[in-house]
């Protein structure tokens, strides 16, 4: 499953390819913006200019890193019927799902890579303030993205349309992952909902980890750790009622 | 002209017949306008978030550029909803569909534009005119009738502006060379780059999306003219750029199309 995922993102190379391009422009846009914005101030909400471009590089790619296919191939196969050969493997239809995302990422990772260093020129990076700590929150926040959307996608077999709610969904996760305003700047009410969601979990505490914006990463670690561990359980549980509403509609 | 006038009649008709279609499917209607909107919003969201913290983008306060994102907003919204399913002009021939255009005694290019409304740049629309309605009271603008009059042609002429390059990005199809993903990058360049004062990208870029792509005539010159930050009296023609583009673009669609040859069903 994990190889297909790949493929899939292989035979689709021509859409990543223009995401990879949009990418660099939005990127470029950023720092445009961002730059303007200091002007000759030095620091702002405790991050220097350098910090934030480095910052904002960093959760965009990240946020095409965290991106996530499944939700849309797990709704089209459900409206095409193709679902029944997924559930007939003998293996378990979330765990396959995973596979197929984890082996997707893997195929458009593939693709990025040559755009990174044009990335990393058009943005700017600076050397990771603690790169083990980035590497361990990045990894677990991908695990929540993979899980979100599972949990997205399993909302397909209850309602007959699901586009317009993942559509949705990829907006307010983007928005509140930080990928274009660090949340160190969100104003009042808009900065703790930004705080409680998990969302940040994708763009800015590993990046803000990076940039030496977030010192202390136990507390962010112990949280993300009880995301994946609440989304986990939530997960089988939402499994097992869809599956027994599957087998009834089959039936 | 009586030509002309017919063509308009029967495009009335086809986008009727085509509402009536989606009204079939209202929860899908809703969906699409709202998820335009939402999609707009969070963009201008980010600007929002970003102007709590710094008052100014380069000389320009938070209802300026709202000014700015909502004209160009609703250019946007204007180009979009008839052009919309000229989108899918490269399946419409794939599909062998196209031929049955050119059989019916009525322009194909108005038929292809006939054949179904953007719905989300109904969301788009929304946002536009609502950033311009508050923006326009809480920017510092002596309104006139003759700078509301500018306005209006500097949106019209904005939408032919990004019309004319997406017709002329669409023509090509008829050829199967397919501009789909071409047209998302325009699409995306006119709407991260001209919904922000052209003064911070600098240099080159801030060249090339005046004087090769001209995004810049889309809402920068105009609202920089409304807002009185430019006060050259050409910026006052900007408007007419849209008009003189739009021109070159359907000459290449006529073009292309006496080069279209049938894929054969």
């Amino acid at each position: 499953m994990t190889r297909v995922g790949f493929l899939f993102a292989l035979a689709y190379r021509s859409s990543i390819v223009m995401t990879c391009v949009t990418l660099v422009a939005q990127v470029f846009l950023l720092r445009m913006i961002w730059t303007a914005v200091y002007g000759s101030r030095a620091e702002a909400a405790g991050l220097t200019l350098e910090a934030l471009l480095a910052y904002l590089t960093l959760a965009n790619l990240q946020s095409f890193a965290t991106q996530t296919l499944v939700s849309r191939v797990i709704h089209h196969r459900i409206r095409s019927g193709t679902v029944f050969f997924d559930l007939a493997r003998p293996i378990g239809y979330l765990r396959q799902m995973a596979a197929f995302q984890a082996g997707n990422t893997a195929g458009s990772l593939l693709l990025l890579a040559p755009v990174v260093p044009v990335v990393l020129l058009v943005g700017s990076i600076t050397a990771p303030v603690n790169g083990p700590g980035y590497v361990v929150t990045l990894v677990l926040g991908y695990v929540i993205a993979v899980q979100l959307a599972l949990l997205i996608s399993l909302l397909g077999f209850w309602m007959l349309e699901i586009g317009a709610v993942s559509l949705l969904y990829q907006l307010v996760s983007q928005f509140f992952a930080g990928t274009m305003v660090p949340l160190a700047f969100f104003p009042g009410f808009l900065g703790t909902l930004a705080e409680v969601l998990p969302f940040k979990y994708m763009g800015y505490v590993p990046a803000a980890i990076y940039v030496g914006h977030i010192s202390d990463i136990s507390g962010p670690l112990l949280v993300e750790l009880a995301w994946v561990a609440g989304l986990w359980a939530l997960l089988a549980l939402a499994w097992s009622r869809t599956h027994r509403r599957v087998v009834i509609q089959g039936g | 002209m009586a030509e002309v006038v017919r063509a308009l009649r029967l495009y009335v008709l086809l986008q009727r017949a085509s509402a009536r279609g989606a009204m079939q499917y209202r929860l899908n209607t809703a969906i699409g306008v709202l998820s335009g909107a939402i999609w707009q919003g969070t963009g201008f969201a980010f600007i929002w978030v970003v102007m709590h913290t710094f008052p100014s983008l380069a000389g320009w306060g938070l209802a300026e550029i709202a000014f700015l994102y909502g004209m160009r907003l609703t250019a946007h919204a204007l180009a979009m909803i008839p052009m919309m399913s000229v989108h899918d002009i490269h399946w419409v021939v794939r599909n062998g569909e196209f031929d049955r255009f050119l059989l019916r005694p009525l322009n194909p290019l108005v038929q292809l534009m006939g054949n179904r409304m953007g719905l989300a740049q109904f969301g788009d629309l929304l946002v536009g005119v609502a950033l311009l309605a508050v923006a326009s009271q809480n920017a510092q603008v002596d309104w006139s009738l003759s700078l509301v009059a500018f306005c209006a042609l500097a949106i019209v002429g904005g939408a032919l502006i990004e019309a004319a390059f997406f017709l002329a990005l669409c023509s090509l199809s008829l050829r199967m060379i397919d501009t789909f993903a071409l047209r998302v990058f325009l699409d995306d360049v006119f709407s991260k780059f001209g919904s922000y004062p052209m003064k911070i990208f600098g240099g080159v870029t801030e060249w090339l999306l005046t004087y090769v792509l001209p995004v810049a005539f889309v809402a920068y010159i105009p609202s920089s003219v409304v807002l009185g930050k430019l006060d050259t009296p050409w910026a006052l023609a900007a408007p007419l750029l849209g008009v003189i583009l739009v021109w070159p673009a359907y000459l290449i669609w006529r073009r292309q199309l006496t080069h279209y040859q049938s894929v054969g069903h």
